[in-house]
């Protein structure tokens, strides 16, 4: 690979990068999966993962880190009470 | 913009993109898909062995290929939107064909996959679990064919001429909403098919 190619590779859309971010975390959730892993922390890497990914998809490609705070902080706070409800479901289930 | 920029309080937009209409018919999706997930988080933990069991059954590499497809969906749809943001109507245009040829090939994926349920015998009656699988898939289903029909209207719009740098809030208003479709199938699909 000549320096061009590399720096034509490195110089991607940033929402290239994001999309290719989100591919890679569902394959990681589609490998976890495909093995059966369960339990604490493998439930827990699925709702941290489930949460950077909706957080990707409202920041960068609905454009709400652009808009002012409040607008955003409705959708994080959703994603956050949502994730941490559902966190708490598998743990009440586990224990 | 850069992401100095982007974090400066005094250059942040005061509405999201789009009509702000679709942002309360956001926010109210976003409720409704919010109570399925918790209802079906709690109803499992009283039903753990019942949910893990059938969760078993389902086809997991077609839920992910399915977000695959979302994904890359979602993307056609920045895409198009950066388009327009520099007049390039022609590239808009193509884009959201882009993005509507994802959303029938989430659905045709989607059908065969209920297919095979339905050849197994499962059903919304088959037991708990079931009921709500087939509950939140159709309805999210269905947002994805109003989806498809938003990005539909609005491509035959931008191939007429009908938006430009200045005047696109249409495009931004259909690309909010098939953001929203996908952000709820990526917390769906893990959910559903995957967390055990």
């Amino acid at each position: 690979m000549t320096q061009n190619t590399v720096k034509t590779f490195l110089y991607l859309r940033p929402c290239t990068w994001d999309w290719l971010l989100l591919m890679a975390l569902t394959l990681m959730i589609l490998m976890v999966a495909e093995t059966g892993l369960g339990g604490r922390y493998i439930v827990g890497l699925l709702i941290v993962s489930m949460l950077v990914k909706t957080q990707i998809v409202a920041d960068y490609f609905m454009g709400l880190k652009r808009v002012r705070l409040r607008w955003r902080l409705i959708v994080s706070g959703y994603l956050l009470v949502v994730m941490s409800m559902i966190g708490l479901a598998y743990k009440l289930s586990l224990s | 913009m850069n992401d100095a920029a982007i974090d400066d309080v005094s250059l942040k937009e005061k509405y999201p993109p789009g009509d702000l209409a679709i942002w309360v018919f956001i926010y109210a999706e976003f409720l409704a898909f919010g109570i399925f997930f918790l209802a079906y988080a709690f109803a499992r933990s009283y039903n753990v062995e019942l949910f893990n069991a059938s969760q078993l059954h389902l086809d997991k590499r077609a839920g992910a290929l399915n977000t695959l497809i979302l994904i890359t969906g979602s993307y056609f749809v920045v895409r198009a939107v950066a388009a327009i943001r520099v007049n390039q109507s022609r590239a808009c245009v193509n884009w959201l064909l882009a993005a509507i040829f994802s959303g029938g090939l989430f659905l045709i994926v989607k059908i065969f996959e209920f297919h095979g349920e339905y050849v197994q015998g499962y059903s919304l009656s088959s037991n708990l679990f079931y009921t709500f699988y087939f509950s939140m898939t159709v309805f999210h289903f269905m947002h994805v064919i109003l989806g498809m029909v938003i990005l539909t209207a609005v491509m035959f719009k931008a191939r007429r001429g009908g938006y430009s740098a200045e005047d696109h809030r249409g495009v931004e208003t259909g690309a909010s909403y098939w953001h929203m479709v996908d952000m709820v199938w990526i917390i769906l699909f893990p959910l559903v098919y995957v967390i055990h």
